[in-house]
């Protein structure tokens, strides 16, 4: 049952995240999962390792092809270029009327990340995440991180680097005064 | 020793060559160890070709391998600068010769670790968080490898690294290093993948599991995901090769539900998981490498049948259901008109077919295939880079093949009762949990 639960709240913040005008292809949904459990503090099991495009999760990426299988997302081309959306699947309306608790839960924190991922395309999130993973998660003393996030990601320069950090602090400060104590040790 | 060319003739790729010092690790002891664990745990009860094993398949991966890289090296082949900054240069960088090597071995020692019958129930058989991809690390990384990867003169960690990928590898992964990575265990065409669906159509029988691989390796390119307007690399296709990753995607489909998901193989998965937590001690494999290259499948085959003789021994039901094909059969399987009712339909049937029959007369199986992707970077005749999705006629809707296992099996020999029983209550069981 609690894979359903999980899957629900993956369901919510897809839809949330397209409410806010993000385009909400699977990069989207795993950069806002990892600040939903890393910033937040939303008890996901997830693990995030640093790779494509930012923190990245293998399961959640099967998790997300499981919730296709199980129609509960499903993809939506909707440009002739751009990559494919996710969007709620056909038995998400069950989905929701079964498990309910993870999103009424966390809608708050649904919305923090929504609102402020909604207008980011991937390359973005992939500097704002990356930043907030070399910040959070690996300890980067706060002079390095910059050249060290161009040392990672050598298509991000270091003015990018810098500007992603700013905002990356400036997320994690506004988290901490919304939900204090959600960040994970 | 005199580095000459030698050969392994192969039914899915002609000859597979190597050289003298790639022949080492051939030979080495947790390699050959790959000859007698099959590819397909007891598919061959089902399909008796399916007899083939993690060597051949490892030889396979290794040469596919290396020809993505030819390809994807090759400087005609790359169009942007961010690539070209990536890519040792072929022919006067040692670099390029280097990662061509470690690439090639990595895919001969991707399987090493393989638990004996490859797959089966792995999570249940090892400690809590091990994998099959750590033995292999761990094997890789073992004082009995590090002579041949001296002769080889390349490092043991990019070995373990491309390998067993970022997963299951403690530490970061360059670009390249990812892109390597990719060319092995990719989630949309591997050269794991592209042999492992070549291979098993081959030995099962299984038709639909061909595709044009040759095409698709011929149309590989490393391209930045400019659709998402990031530079950041992936391995990707020109428009040529659509029709031919399409055909693998559908090929993975339709293996994946004719074998992989074939409900018999399934079953007997679960009857060697039982059998297994008996029979070993412990109830689980040993990680200790000398005993995890002690144990194949053959150890294991004579204990079944060894236990299957003696109704005294520990794992006896188990053995004999195998020997004796007395295997469990499909009571109910997930459908999407039951789960638009209630999601755990699956789970609301065990439960009021465990209090009917027993627990001991049911099993519950359930299981998802690993995650692939139908959006994969595509370059355009005109140099533009789309998302395979947005070209692909056959995926275009979005919805593209999808696949699992979520399923009910009864004892044979209770099973006319249990269908005719679940006929009668299935609205009533299904029913009252909508209304609760």
């Amino acid at each position: 049952m609690e894979r359903f639960e999980n899957a629900s709240l993956i369901v919510a913040l897809t839809e949330k995240l397209r409410e806010h005008q993000s385009w909400a292809g699977e990069t989207h949904l795993q950069k806002a999962t990892y600040v939903l459990k890393r910033v937040l503090g939303v008890p996901i099991e997830f693990e995030f390792i640093l790779y494509k495009h930012g923190p990245f999760s293998f399961d959640l990426r099967d998790e997300i092809g499981w919730m296709r299988s199980t129609r509960l997302l499903e993809w939506e081309v909707r440009s002739n270029f751009y990559g494919p959306s996710l969007r709620s699947g056909q038995l998400s309306p069950t989905l929701k009327r079964q498990f309910p608790v993870m999103p009424g839960r966390y809608s708050r924190q649904v919305d923090f990340v929504a609102q402020r991922f909604g207008g980011k395309n991937v390359a973005a999130l992939e500097r704002l995440t990356t930043a907030i993973y070399v910040t959070l998660d690996e300890n980067t003393p706060s002079q390095d991180r910059a050249r060290y996030i161009n040392e990672l990601k050598p298509h991000v320069s270091i003015p990018e680097a810098d500007a992603a950090l700013v905002e990356a602090d400036a997320l994690i400060q506004a988290a901490n005064e919304q939900f204090p104590r959600a960040m994970t040790a | 020793m005199a580095n000459r060319v030698h050969e392994f003739r192969d039914p899915i790729h002609g000859f597979i060559k190597l050289d003298s010092e790639e022949r080492e690790l051939v030979n080495s002891r947790p390699f050959q160890r790959l000859r007698h664990i099959h590819q397909l745990a007891l598919s061959y009860l089902v399909y008796p070709g399916a007899t083939h094993r993690r060597f051949e398949h490892s030889l396979g991966v290794m040469d596919v391998s290396s020809r993505i890289y030819d390809v994807v090296t090759d400087p005609e082949n790359i169009y942007h600068d961010s690539v070209r900054q990536l890519v040792p240069r072929r022919g006067s960088d040692y670099q390029w010769s280097y990662w061509r090597r470690v690439l090639r071995m990595a895919a001969l020692c991707h399987d090493m670790g393989h638990l004996p019958f490859s797959h089966a129930a792995e999570a249940a058989l090892l400690p809590a968080g091990v994998r099959h991809e750590h033995l292999s690390r761990e094997i890789i990384l073992s004082a009995e490898m590090q002579p041949v990867f001296e002769e080889l003169k390349i490092r043991p960690a990019d070995v373990a690294k491309l390998a067993v990928g970022p997963k299951y590898y403690d530490g970061k992964f360059s670009d390249w290093e990812s892109i390597l990575y990719e060319m092995i265990g990719g989630n949309v065409f591997g050269s794991d993948r592209i042999d492992y669906l070549l291979r098993d159509s081959y030995h099962s029988g299984v038709a639909y599991g061909r595709f044009d691989h040759n095409r698709l390796i011929e149309t590989m390119r490393i391209l930045p995901r400019e659709d998402q307007e990031t530079k950041e690399p992936e391995l990707g296709i020109t428009r040529g090769g659509l029709q031919a990753a399409e055909s693998l995607l559908w090929a993975r489909y339709f293996i994946y539900t004719q074998l992989y998901f074939h409900p018999v193989r399934r079953i007997y998965d679960i009857h060697l998981k039982e059998f297994l937590q008996e029979w070993l001690e412990g109830g689980r494999f040993s990680t200790r490498l000398e005993d995890h290259l002690r144990m194949t499948d053959n150890e294991v085959l004579a204990g079944i049948h060894a236990t299957a003789a003696d109704p005294q021994l520990k794992g006896h039901p188990a053995a004999s259901r195998i020997t004796q094909r007395q295997h469990f059969r499909v009571l109910y399987e997930s459908n999407p008109n039951d789960q638009t009712l209630n999601l755990s339909s699956v789970d609301l049937v065990y439960e009021a077919a465990k209090k009917e029959f027993g627990e001991e007369a049911l099993r519950r199986d359930r299981y998802s295939s690993e995650a692939a992707s139908e959006d994969f970077p595509v370059r355009l005749r005109d140099g533009n880079i789309a998302s395979s999705l947005t070209m692909s006629s056959t995926f275009s809707d979005g919805q593209g093949p999808r696949f699992q296992v979520d399923s009910v099996f009864v004892a044979p020999d209770g099973k006319e009762k249990a269908k005719i029983w679940l006929g009668e209550n299935k609205a009533k069981i299904l029913g009252e949990a909508v209304n609760n």
